[in-house]
């Protein structure tokens, strides 16, 4: 404890086994905070909060999760002593203001992103952006995975686009270099990993959902698509309905900042 | 073939029987062999031995990597592919009589073994089981395919080859699946009316500045200690030139001392004369030389010969003096020593 002292911060239990991996910071306790928070203004803290807010909105043009590390480096600096504070306030004028949600995706490496609170509806959508069409690929390939059962080689991936007209190893006039695409894009956005299959000769790869897919994307909604494709009840997919319906992860992901 | 005939008759005498035998039964069964020739002799024998393992190594081969290609097609619970290549596998497995076919039946167990646990996984998959390919198809169909043909030519629809999608069948299939993610919609100002990215250029070229000038002075000083350590061979080279002409002189007429001044001063060139006392200055500091006082107390210059060398250079009390020298002197040495050629002649001018 004294050597947490001299190094001016000591951690809560919960979170002690996190801080290894981020020598830059360490998570202040409440009491430091509350200490931190009587030597400020309300408007200085909701100033930096601000500061925060505008970052993590431009951070997520593209998709790729916000690490706390850069938040602290380039927007908290010297405030990092109440950075619990800050992000709380932060978290709420996204929720509040922007109808967004600040969610931290990974407890380990604390990375954020924000997903839309709202509840999807069609005109809404039509307002908020011109679609997508890299979007319906990454639906291809994550109802794959999950109808699949979560894990899925490459191989079967490349096969299915090659169906719908998608050959990995050519430029396709839509998405590019796909391969690219899928594997370091969605990667780095966290819609998908992309792991080695160890033992394998050659050399394998698998698919998994990523982080980012299982706070954002919706299971449920995927197979009752699946069920109108196919012309079945999604119920007779008995496994993948229950793991739609059962997993709370995927219906609500739980928001750390928050509490 | 010739090659393999040799080691064909170490490896198999024992099995020419068996083989023999076997191949005659073989072309009755399914003509496998047929079209290779089989002669009645042992030796032919061994030949089409070593063709048969061949054939066997190669059929095992294209066995395998034909499991592997069409992987997922054998996957799919509508057909028997797989019971297909293992009848295939056994009937190549009566004629193996050798480790590296055996190895490679071996290796095919592998890649069935591990198709078989995939569908195995199928069966266990409650209720209805997913296909990729009957999606693929839905999908397409969801997209707006306009089938060029009909549903008989399904197959070489799988392969891509036909079938036309229309120019929005990803956005139309973006669109309807927008609802199954709950995406922030992206930051943007006045509807993309501003990018919000020029300013990162500029520091970047900033930086570019930088590094040139740090590596440039990185260069500089290896540049200086070349240049110095060329120098410094032109110099010992020049030194070892002089004391040349040096001796040479004194050779000539060992009697007669050399005046220092006749000797180093180029009547034609001031910069030069600098340069021959900058040299000779060597040849004292090394005891390759000396100098002393004549009669008339002028400076005259001498060899100090090989074997005096040694003993010159432990018992002598250095003594150091300097030698200063402008173009009104140089001038007037020229005109007191009427000088009118140097003693030793530039580098340059000897070289050529």
């Amino acid at each position: 404890m004294t050597n947490r002292k001299r190094l001016s911060s000591t951690q809560t239990p919960s979170q002690s086994r996190d801080e290894d991996d981020d020598p830059t910071f360490t998570q202040p306790s409440t009491s430091q905070v509350q200490r931190g928070l009587e030597r400020l203004s309300t408007a200085q803290v909701d100033q930096r909060a601000a500061e925060v807010v505008q970052y993590i909105l431009m951070k997520d043009q593209k998709k790729v999760p916000v690490r706390r590390t850069d938040l602290v480096k380039h927007v908290v600096k010297d405030y990092r002593n109440i950075y619990p504070e800050i992000m709380k306030r932060a978290a709420r004028s996204f929720d509040q203001v922007f109808g967004l949600k600040l969610v931290e995706i990974d407890t380990k490496n604390h990375m954020y992103i924000l997903i839309n609170k709202l509840e999807y509806t069609e005109a809404a959508s039509s307002i908020s952006s011109p679609t997508n069409p890299k979007r319906a690929l990454l639906f291809v390939i994550l109802s794959v995975v999950f109808m699949k059962g979560g894990v899925v080689r490459e191989n079967l991936i490349w096969n299915t686009l090659k169906k719908l007209r998608v050959d990995p190893g050519e430029k396709h006039e839509e998405f590019g270099d796909v391969k690219k695409l899928v594997t370091d894009e969605f990667v780095r956005q966290r819609y998908l990993e992309y792991v080695r299959i160890p033992h394998t000769e050659p050399i394998e790869y698998e698919f998994h959902w990523g982080q980012r897919a299982d706070a954002e994307v919706s299971r449920a909604k995927i197979l009752q698509f699946m069920g109108q494709l196919h012309e079945q009840d999604p119920q007779s997919w008995t496994q993948q309905y229950r793991e739609a319906h059962s997993s709370p992860s995927s219906a609500q992901p739980s928001t750390s900042s928050q509490r | 073939m010739r090659k393999s005939r040799g080691g064909g008759e170490e490896e198999a005498p024992r099995q020419n029987g068996a083989t023999g035998r076997r191949r005659g039964s073989q072309l009755q069964s399914d003509g496998v062999d047929g079209d290779s020739a089989i002669g009645p002799s042992d030796l032919q024998d061994d030949e089409n031995d070593m063709g048969l393992r061949r054939e066997i190594r190669s059929k095992y081969r294209d066995l395998i990597s034909s499991v592997q290609q069409n992987r997922e097609d054998m996957l799919s619970p509508s057909n028997n592919k797989l019971t297909d290549v293992l009848e295939h596998a056994n009937r190549l497995f009566k004629d193996v009589r050798q480790t590296r076919e055996a190895a490679l039946d071996a290796q095919l167990l592998v890649v069935a073994t591990d198709l078989g646990k995939e569908k195995a996984s199928q069966l266990f998959a409650e209720g209805n089981a997913f296909d990729t390919a009957t999606f693929a198809e839905h999908l397409l169909s969801f997209m707006g395919l306009n089938r060029l043909e009909d549903e008989e030519d399904e197959q070489q629809n799988e392969r891509g080859a036909d079938g036309y999608l229309p120019q929005d069948a990803w956005h139309r299939l973006a669109r309807r699946t927008e609802c199954c993610f709950r995406t922030a919609p992206t930051f943007h100002y006045m509807m993309g009316s501003f990018h919000a990215e020029p300013p990162p250029p500029k520091q970047r070229i900033e930086r570019q500045r930088k590094v040139p000038s740090a590596e440039a002075k990185r260069i500089m000083p290896t540049q200086l200690k070349k240049m110095e350590e060329s120098h410094q061979e032109a110099t010992e080279k020049e030194v070892e030139r002089i004391l040349g002409y040096l001796k040479s002189y004194h050779q000539d007429d060992p009697t007669s001392p050399i005046s220092y001044y006749e000797f180093v001063i180029d009547p034609n060139s001031f910069s030069r004369t600098v340069e021959n006392i900058f040299h000779t200055s060597f040849l004292i500091r090394d005891g390759l030389a000396r100098m002393y006082l004549d009669s008339d107390e002028l400076p005259c210059i001498a060899p100090i010969e090989e074997e005096e060398e040694v003993a010159a250079a432990e018992s002598s009390n250095r003594k150091q003096c300097i030698v200063s020298i402008s173009p009104k002197t140089w001038k007037e040495l020229i005109d007191v020593f009427e000088i009118t050629d140097t003693m030793i002649q530039p580098a340059t001018a000897e070289d050529e």
